[in-house]
């Protein structure tokens, strides 16, 4: 009887809610937001009617302008991406020196005297110590200049004028104007960029910029670009050409890594994402100074020393695993050698080969670890003389005899040309897939994000061979 | 390696796209022609022909067999065993060459109808698919709900009234609410009436008034009427339509008390420098973007202005309740303001 009434009531109220019609909810909601802002009117007071300062409006004027607008953001990324660069290469260095030539034959020596296993002391040293260093030595100076002077530019509200500016040409590819800068915070990292990517509201494009967001070139791949369009297309020209022919390549495949993101974004929008909630709005926020110690300190221990901790995480079981497919022998040769050997024919038909793949596969948890792992496999495979033995990664100082050694291990320029589109267009590392997948909480977009860039790369460089060998 | 040549490579590679493209493009990809004919087709073609007849009669029209072999896009034998079948099924009745629903087959009917439009209603709160997508999908949805399922949609999108055209969502019990409007194309001029449907049907000429950027719910006025076009104004813009796009446009004629206000425009016409209130916002924003846009202050009697222009054109930042918000032009117009 009881339950007869509640269901008797239940019905009644659905039957009146129906009645009363859709508009009534948004009349409600509406009328509450209206009654608020009443409210404030009367008794919040502002000191003065208009609170948008003059000098606000101002800046706002020139950033936003049509002849300033522009110019003026090029500018900035470039002074930004220049002083990463440029100015990570001296505490880098230093790093690699005390971490690489100074504290590894230390270690190696207290495990001589310790009497270790060679194995135990290869395996640990030589691997997961060495891989470890690699990666702290390439990544924490870039990251420790690049994040405070992305968060500065932030703090300051410079950042959501550039969301701004570009908008439009987001909306085109079916994306959201902040992913510019989670774009531009991608060419520092690519797990931050992921991460950046709260940012955008909406659900459709937060998903396309986190899937796109390994289309921005990361600092671990810079490096790598830079060595091989010097060791390989600067040689193409007249020497006193060569410093403009190789940074031009690799502000070309930069460039080429956005041109990909906006393909990428237009296709996701419209294929896969296309049933996704997609919402539009920005906030340009007021014009402050930034808070500088404050922001240098956030930045660091949030944005830096995380993305450091993950890949330390992830770089050492790969330091492992490169340290034993080089030592453990099946029949005459090694792991490694005999992986380069049955993927050399595969590699062969993208303009790459076995030696590359390989290094790719393993080196999968961090890019900064690609040229060292190559380097180190050349030398294993070809028998050439230097480096530092087997699963010990290397790297020259000189970048004429890491070319010597590439080319003993049958590089052309096609081969450098590839592993630069290979460099741009491959998976995430995995730090930045466990970071889509933390931010995503889906197997699917995680495997989406992972595969697709490397389905891209595979083809780009197959057909790039093809028409190479067709024509050369 | 000895039988490698780029040449050879190249075309194998361009085969396997040409494949791929053959197996999966729209529509007619043999992948999706694959997995729709393992679908049942018996029980679609016996639902639409439910909701073809139910629609027919309730414009006082009834079909005869050969109408619906006609109108319907599948193989005629099939079309006309399944007519047989519901017969025995009690779904129609038969008399001559007519077929005619009875109770339990108009029951059918509607309950494929309200599956149908609770669905575009899912897709237009809930999903981000384009407006002009939404009847193809909820054509092929209706047939898969489950009843139980439709009413669970039904009941956590709030038992809506109306589904995103304007047309009314049946209840369980078969209740709908009544729809009084009269074509635009049948409008006197000076009339003034307030949009509330817009027919999903025929697709090209819904595409065409979707891009003419006209919204249910806004209060349009006819201004000249000819046989070759009809004018109206609405939202401080004036819209020129054919009469056979003006005829899917239904409007409810207003009392003529009430005044139109020829004032009120839609935000993204708003020009720098001046200062306009804002009216609300167009039913056409829905879910959450409606949310987002109330939470940033879009709403009644807010005073908006333009704070900041795009060397793009798009989008433009406005200066509401001291904040500086930018909006594209699509959801600006979305906005009625009043200057």
């Amino acid at each position: 009887m009881k339950q007869k009434n509640i269901d008797n009531i239940i019905a009644l109220s659905n039957d009146l809610r129906w009645q009363i019609g859709d508009e009534f909810h948004d009349n409600l909601a509406e009328g509450i937001y209206a009654d608020a802002a009443e409210i404030v009117k009367v008794s919040v007071h502002k000191p003065n009617g208009d609170n948008r300062l003059r000098l606000d409006a101002k800046i706002d004027k020139i950033i936003t302008s049509k002849t300033w607008g522009f110019p003026l953001m090029f500018l900035i990324l470039a002074v930004v991406l220049w002083l990463t660069i440029v100015g990570a290469n001296y505490p880098s260095s230093m790093l690699a020196e005390l971490l690489l030539n100074t504290i590894h034959p230390a270690l190696k020596g207290y495990a001589s005297a310790l009497g270790l296993p060679w194995w135990l002391d290869g395996f640990l040293i030589d691997g997961v110590y060495m891989a470890v260093a690699w990666v702290i030595a390439v990544m924490l100076p870039p990251m420790a200049i690049f994040f405070p002077l992305f968060t500065l530019l932030e703090d300051f509200g410079y950042l959501p004028r550039v969301a701004f500016n570009l908008d439009h040409l987001f909306k085109l590819s079916g994306a959201h104007g902040k992913q510019a800068l989670t774009m531009s915070m991608g060419f520092g990292c690519n797990a931050a960029g992921v991460v950046a990517t709260r940012i955008i509201d909406s659900p459709r494009e937060r998903l396309i910029a986190i899937i796109t967001n390994n289309f921005s070139l990361c600092n671990g791949r810079w490096p790598t670009q830079i060595l091989i369009a010097t060791i390989f297309i600067g040689a193409t020209v007249p020497a006193s050409f060569a410093g403009i022919a190789s940074l031009g390549a690799v502000i070309g495949v930069a460039i080429l890594g956005i041109c990909f993101m906006f393909l990428t974004s237009w296709a996701l929008s419209k294929t896969v994402l296309k049933g996704e909630v997609s919402t539009f709005n920005l906030e340009l926020p007021p014009y402050r100074p930034p808070r500088f110690w404050k922001t240098i300190y956030t930045s660091i221990i949030d944005r830096t020393l995380i993305v450091l901790w993950r890949a330390i995480v992830f770089a050492a079981p790969a330091g492992a695993v490169i340290w034993l497919i080089s030592n453990i022998h099946i029949g005459d040769l090694s792991i490694a050698a005999w992986m380069i050997d049955s993927f050399d024919g595969f590699g062969f038909l993208f303009g790459l080969n076995g030696v590359i793949l390989v290094a790719y596969i393993v080196a999968i948890p961090a890019n900064e670890i690609v040229i060292p792992t190559i380097l180190m496999l050349t030398v294993l495979v070809t028998g050439i003389s230097g480096g530092a033995g087997a699963g010990v990664m290397f790297e020259l100082d000189s970048a004429n005899a890491t070319g010597e050694i590439l080319r003993a291990g049958g590089w052309t320029l096609l081969t450098a040309v590839n592993l630069m589109l290979f460099s741009l267009l491959h998976n995430p590392c995995s730090t930045t897939i466990y970071t889509i997948y933390k931010e995503t909480k889906s197997v699917r977009w995680t495997v989406v994000a992972s595969i697709l860039p490397v389905i891209m790369g595979f083809v780009v460089t197959f057909l790039v061979a093809q028409v190479w060998r067709l024509f050369a | 390696m000895n039988t490698y040549d780029p040449l050879l490579a190249l075309l194998v590679f361009l085969g396997i796209c040409l494949l791929g493209f053959l197996f999966f493009r729209p529509n007619n990809g043999w992948f999706w022609l694959i997995n729709k004919g393992s679908q049942s087709t018996d029980k679609i073609i016996v639902e639409d022909i439910l909701k073809r007849l139910y629609h027919n009669e309730n414009a006082g029209k009834y079909l005869n067999i050969n109408d619906i072999v006609r109108t319907l896009k599948q193989n005629d034998k099939m079309v006309i065993d399944s007519i047989d079948n519901m017969a025995t099924l009690g779904l129609v009745r038969i008399s001559g060459d007519i077929v005619k629903l009875t109770k339990s087959g108009s029951d059918y009917a509607l309950r494929i109808i309200r599956a149908h439009r609770l669905w575009e209603r899912y897709l237009a709160d809930k999903t981000g698919f384009n407006k002009t997508e939404w009847h193809q999908r909820a054509e092929r949805k209706e047939h898969e709900l489950s009843m139980d399922e439709t009413n669970l949609l039904a009941h956590k999108l709030g038992n809506p009234q109306f589904d995103p055209h304007g047309d009314p969502i049946p209840t369980i019990t078969g209740k709908m609410a009544e729809l009084k409007g009269v074509p635009v194309s049948e409008l006197k001029t000076h009339t003034i009436g307030r949009i509330i449907h817009i027919k999903d049907k025929p697709d090209i000429i819904y595409k065409q008034i979707m891009a003419e950027n006209i919204h249910i719910g806004s209060i349009i006025r006819v201004v000249e009427k000819s046989p070759e076009r009809i004018v109206f104004h609405s939202e401080g813009e004036a819209f020129k339509l054919a009469p056979i796009m003006a005829g899917n446009i239904t409007v409810s004629i207003l009392e003529k008390n009430i005044s139109y206000e020829e004032d009120i425009l839609r935000l993204n016409i708003l020009k720098e420098n001046e200062k306009a209130k804002i009216i609300g916002i167009s039913k056409e924003i829905r879910g959450e973007s409606r949310r987002r846009l109330l939470d940033l202050g879009f709403v009644k009697g807010a005073s908006v202005s333009i704070d900041l222009l795009n060397p793009l054109g798009e989008p433009k930042a406005y200066l509401i309740k001291g904040t500086s918000i930018a909006l594209r032009n699509d959801q600006a117009s979305k906005i009625l303001i009043k200057k």
